[in-house]
């Protein structure tokens, strides 16, 4: 696969998330659960990751905790080279709208905006115009140009999934962060979403994140992150469908 | 274990489905009990209230007139009284153990001080000391001494108390005809039926004659029969000997005859509140609905859940039935509470403004109980039936969905055309009514036209909400970007929810406006009146419950600069054998008032007087008929038309002369209804004032006012009428504030994931309550604007409908309809208060299912 980078990160040698001897527990005493064990990990730019493992292995919750949507209990995750440990829920929300981009299992758009309305959302509640002609690559990218005025309840589950890449991507965040972003689209739908990621990480230089239980979704990733009860127990660089399968089983045996 | 597995969900899980709903929904439905509470409780609370007094009156009446058996009195509202001369003609009827004249009127006291004793609405009655009463108990002194020398009198414990006087104290009486009498209170005496506020002055026997009476009549005669003797045989052997004018009545009709006077006066009160509760409940019909619609979408999957295992329609739709009926008892029965509360503040309240109430128990009588919870439990299930059977609807394989329709476009639209046809017919009706000549029957015309208008408007509204929020959102929302046409979008968006929230300030502004104009044009039209009719630079008329004293009016002649004093007179008389209040004039008309003759000439000299075109049209009247006017037992005579006004609230139906004035009525009830002062041209008006004012302050009752100052009291009542009003539509409005907040929470609840979306992309605390408060300023704003929109059609059509009856001016407060506005904005976001704090609670985590 060829590499044609638009964006070249400021600076390499700063990654674009990491977390460090992160700890996540729910709930205290004897119930307490253990979500993250003492996780370190590093997220390269320009570099499509893909969190893999069983179901309560903790790859949403690392996802939620490097994203900023949730606290870790101990350690420490940097985006950039913000650390987010004590920031204000006011700076952190900012940091969410400025500088990260989401993309959720349930499409998650607002059903009163139309598709245009809904990719520019978190612009909007900046108060910013957006880079028309970002914008217009974003669109073309996701070939939605003669969807824009429809309303979510108007369009397909693929369609409205390539919306909310669309929101994620407009802002020219530094890291978009996928959760399932395929869990509810069939297979054809899934596998334009998860080109129109990898090409976003190609063309455009983005850096992507996304959690995902499908070998077949991890093929599309530079990298794979395996993690077990709340540790990461294997990697994976230029994966396929089969090896990712191949190492999940020799996990589970 | 084995316990538990034994006993499973229990034998009626349906029931117990619900029952676990309400309980894990507090806080959501604590709202839609409040409002149920609110209505009820104005229900039961009119019924404690009158109950209450009713009893208490009832208890009054039994005590203060146990032992009558028969009263000599005169028929209606004539005060001829009863001929000294009678008084042995009764003695000798057979059967009679004791006869016993009676003696009161009206009076009002002055203190020691100077100051006006003012009883507020409590009766202030003057009478005579009955040392051996053998007849009932008579008052038991418990102070000083009985009143036995004119200028001598005693007054009951509680005035005494309440108003410092005592015995000793030099007081000051002022009657109608005798002006003012000095007087020493000489003791203090009890009655068992004393009410809050009730004066009563009890002079001797022959003081109270001269004080009271013309000095040949009575009041009325009281009579007692001896055992054996029935109030009835005793009542028909009375009716035989009394000459025409007078009649007996049986003790048992003396008191059904009082207890039905009050029955009457609280009837108006009971009306008036019964009205408001119905009005609150109403309100609170459309919190109801909107609650249950939003829980029953809420749970749409787990009601779908239900009907795949195996409930049917008919079960789903009865357990949300059924928690509505739950809502409903624990609703009313609070109300019921609450109405107790009710009466008992209203009471005080009352009693705290001297209104002359009785205390006694609260009563509480099963009908309350009855009425109150069935009507409360009633309307809630009502409420709450079409969301049931939404919910009876929903398919089971809902179940298994993830997103869900909200309401189809073709029911809307079949409301929508139901909603236009019946504004239709009601816009119809409405106007039709105010275009109708008979003041009655246009006024519950256009009342039907309010109704179907009002329903009208709340079927159409959700097609309303759009076009009035969609621009009004622009407006409001600019500065707020994209926060603002979130709002915007989020308020349309549920259209029949945004309509119901609404509707609810809708109902209370339409009546709140409505009574603006109307009140509005009540002062305009009473100030135009005034100032196109009344030419009088000074007018003189008291406050207290007894009219302008004659001799004031004399007084007041004399003052120099003064060119003429004109006395109005009411009089009631049979004209031509029908019952009527008219006028009679002392002193010259034409220069005082406007009077604006179509035929003949101003002449109510001798036997001739002048009357209103309605009366004239009504009765086929024209100048120079001649009609009996006539008192029972006083006299008859016959006057004659000379002249026809334009009709005139001032004068009424007819104006005669005082010479006719005085010779139908007696001697001690003459006084001056008002008394209209002309200024001779040319003379200080500051000088003629403070002349009238030394004039008539020897008679303490007089006030003396200009024209604007006179217009001013007359508005001032009218203030305080509509203020009345204010206060208790305010209850519908605090309903409709608890309805905009109830919607705003349980959306909020519902958009939790939309909510947290929001968050997740970058939306600021700050910026969710913002959005939260823009979007329900816009509802309440909505809800506002079609109220007082629909309040002033309608307030100016009743006031159309009025001016047969004097409302010559429609007034419209277009200033306060704005302000109504900007207060709904206001109740607005103080709504959203609570709601936007929870939704910018909400964790950016809920974006993610299941979290």
């Amino acid at each position: 696969m060829t590499r044609f980078n638009t964006i070249t990160p400021a600076s390499t040698a700063v990654a674009a998330a990491r977390a460090t001897d992160v700890v996540k527990s729910f709930g205290t005493g004897p119930t307490a659960v253990v979500a993250l064990d003492h996780v370190d990990v590093e997220l390269q730019r320009g570099e499509f990751t893909a969190i893999m493992g069983p179901s309560g292995s903790g790859k949403s919750t690392l996802m939620h905790c490097l994203a900023g949507l949730d606290t870790v209990t101990s350690g420490s995750v940097a985006i950039g080279d913000v650390e987010l440990r004590g920031l204000s829920d006011k700076k952190m929300t900012a940091l969410r709208r400025d500088r990260i981009g989401f993309v959720f299992q349930s499409f998650n758009l607002v059903p009163t905006l139309t598709a245009l309305e809904n990719i520019t959302l978190p612009m909007a509640i900046a108060g910013r115009r957006p880079d028309t002609a970002w914008l217009t690559t974003v669109i073309d990218t996701l070939g939605l140009r003669d969807r824009l005025s429809h309303r979510p309840s108007e369009l397909s589950g693929g369609q409205q999934q390539r919306v909310a890449v669309g929101r994620a991507l407009a802002g020219r965040p530094e890291i978009v962060f996928g959760d399932e972003p395929t869990g509810n689209l069939d297979s054809r739908a899934s596998g334009e979403v998860l080109r129109i990621l990898r090409e976003s990480v190609d063309r455009l230089g983005q850096t992507v994140v996304i959690v995902t239980h499908e070998p077949h979704a991890a093929g599309y990733a530079d990298r794979v992150l395996f993690l077990a009860d709340g540790r990461i127990v294997d990697e994976l660089r230029s994966p396929t469908a089969e090896t990712v399968l191949d190492t999940m089983k020799g996990l589970e045996s | 274990m084995t316990d538990t597995l034994a006993k499973p969900l229990s034998r009626r899980p349906m029931r117990t489905v619900s029952l676990r709903n309400l309980r894990a929904h507090k806080v959501r439905l604590a709202l839609t009990v409040i409002s149920v509470l609110l209505g009820t409780a104005f229900v039961a609370g009119s019924f404690v209230f009158t109950d209450t007094l009713k009893k208490s009156f009832d208890t009054i009446f039994a005590s203060s007139d146990e032992g009558l058996d028969v009263r000599v009195t005169d028929y209606g509202d004539y005060s001829t009284g009863v001929p000294l001369s009678l008084l042995p003609v009764l003695q000798k009827v057979p059967g009679v153990r004791a006869v016993e004249p009676q003696i009161d009127s009206d009076v009002v006291l002055v203190d020691d001080s100077g100051k006006k004793v003012s009883t507020g609405g409590a009766p202030s009655v003057g009478g005579a000391w009955v040392a051996n009463g053998r007849i009932r108990d008579v008052p038991k002194l418990v102070d000083g001494r009985a009143p036995q020398h004119p200028g001598e009198v005693v007054v009951n414990d509680g005035a005494a108390k309440k108003y410092h006087l005592s015995a000793g104290e030099r007081i000051r009486v002022v009657v109608p005809n005798e002006a003012v009498t000095d007087a020493t209170v000489v003791g203090i005496y009890r009655v068992s039926f004393d009410t809050g506020g009730y004066l009563g002055a009890l002079f001797s026997r022959d003081q109270a004659m001269s004080l009271f009476t013309d000095g040949s009549h009575y009041t009325a005669v009281d009579m007692a029969a001896e055992s054996g003797v029935s109030e009835k045989t005793l009542a028909a052997r009375v009716e035989k000997v009394l000459p025409a004018g007078l009649e007996a009545k049986t003790g048992t009709q003396v008191r059904d005859d009082n207890s039905a006077g009050v029955s009457e006066a609280l009837g108006f009160i009971t009306y008036i509140l019964l009205g408001f509760g119905i009005v609150a409940l109403l309100v609170g019909t459309f919190i109801i609905y909107n609650t249950f619609s939003m829980i029953v979408a809420q749970r749409q999957r787990e009601l779908a859940l239900l009907r795949a295992i195996g409930a049917d329609r008919r079960q789903v739709r009865r357990s949300v039935v059924f928690e509505a009926f739950v809502i409903g008892v624990i609703g009313s029965l609070l109300g019921l509470a609450g109405g107790l509360g009710l009466a008992y503040g209203l009471h005080a309240l009352l009693d705290s403004l001297d209104m002359g109430l009785p205390s006694g128990g609260l009563v509480l009588t099963a009908r309350t109980v009855v009425i109150s919870v069935l009507l409360g439990t009633i309307v809630t299930v009502f409420a709450a039936s079409a969301p049931a059977r939404r919910a009876g609807r929903i398919a089971p394989v809902a179940a298994m969905r993830e997103e869900f329709a909200s309401a189809s476009a073709a029911s809307l639209r079949r409301r929508t055309a139901i909603g236009i046809v019946v504004g239709a017919a009601a816009a119809v009706a409405a106007v039709a009514g105010a275009l109708a000549d008979k003041t009655s029957s246009a006024a519950s015309l256009t009342g039907l036209g309010l109704v179907g208008v009002c329903a009208a408007a709340m079927l159409l509204s959700p097609v309303f909400a759009r076009w009035v929020i969609y621009p009004l959102g622009r407006v409001v929302g600019r500065p707020f970007g994209m926060v603002g046409q979130l709002a915007r979008t989020n308020a349309v968006r549920n259209p029949r929810r945004t309509a119901a929230t609404a509707f609810a300030l809708t109902l209370g502004l339409v009546l709140v406006t409505g009574i603006a104009v109307v009140g509005a044009s009540m002062k305009a039209s009473i100030n135009k009146m005034f100032s196109e009719n009344v030419s009088a630079d000074y007018v003189l008329s008291t406050d207290a419950g007894v009219a302008v004293p004659v001799a004031a009016a004399q007084a007041a002649r004399t003052v120099p600069g003064v060119q003429s004093v004109t006395e109005i007179h009411e009089l009631l008389a049979k004209v031509d054998g029908k019952a009527r209040w008219g006028a009679a004039i002392d002193g010259p008309l034409g220069s005082v008032l406007r009077v604006r003759m179509e035929e003949g000439a101003i002449d109510t000299s001798g036997r001739k007087m002048i009357v209103s075109r309605k009366i004239a049209t009504e009765r086929h009247w024209t100048v120079g008929t001649r009609h009996t006017f006539a008192v029972p037992g006083v006299t008859a005579m016959t006057l004659t038309v000379t002249g026809i006004y334009k009709n005139d609230d001032l004068l009424g139906p007819w104006a005669v002369s005082g010479d006719i004035y005085r010779a139908l009525t007696p001697k001690n009830e003459w006084s001056d209804d008002v008394a209209l002062v002309r200024a001779a041209g040319g003379t200080d008006l500051g000088a003629i004032r403070a002349g009238l004012e030394k004039a008539t302050n020897d008679f303490y009752v007089v006030d003396v006012r200009n024209r604007t100052e006179f217009k001013g009291m007359v508005a001032g009542q009218i203030d305080g009428l509509i203020a009345l009003l204010y206060g208790l539509l305010g209850l519908a409005i605090v309903i409709a504030i608890l309805g905009v907040i109830n919607t705003q929470a349980l959306s909020v609840i519902e958009r939790r994931r939309e909510i947290g979306m929001l968050r997740a992309v970058g939306m600021q605390r700050k910026q969710v309550r913002r959005m939260v408060y823009v979007e329900s300023l816009l509802i309440a704003v909505f809800g506002a604007t079609l109220g007082v929109g629909v309040g002033l059609a309608f307030g100016s059509l009743f006031a159309r409908t009025l001016r047969g009856a004097g409302m010559s001016t429609l007034s419209v407060p277009w200033g306060q309809a704005v302000l109504f506005l900007v207060l709904a904005a206001a109740v607005g976001v103080l709504a959203a208060l609570w709601p936007g704090f929870r939704a910018a609670r909400t964790p950016p985590l809920s974006a993610i299912a299941g979290a």
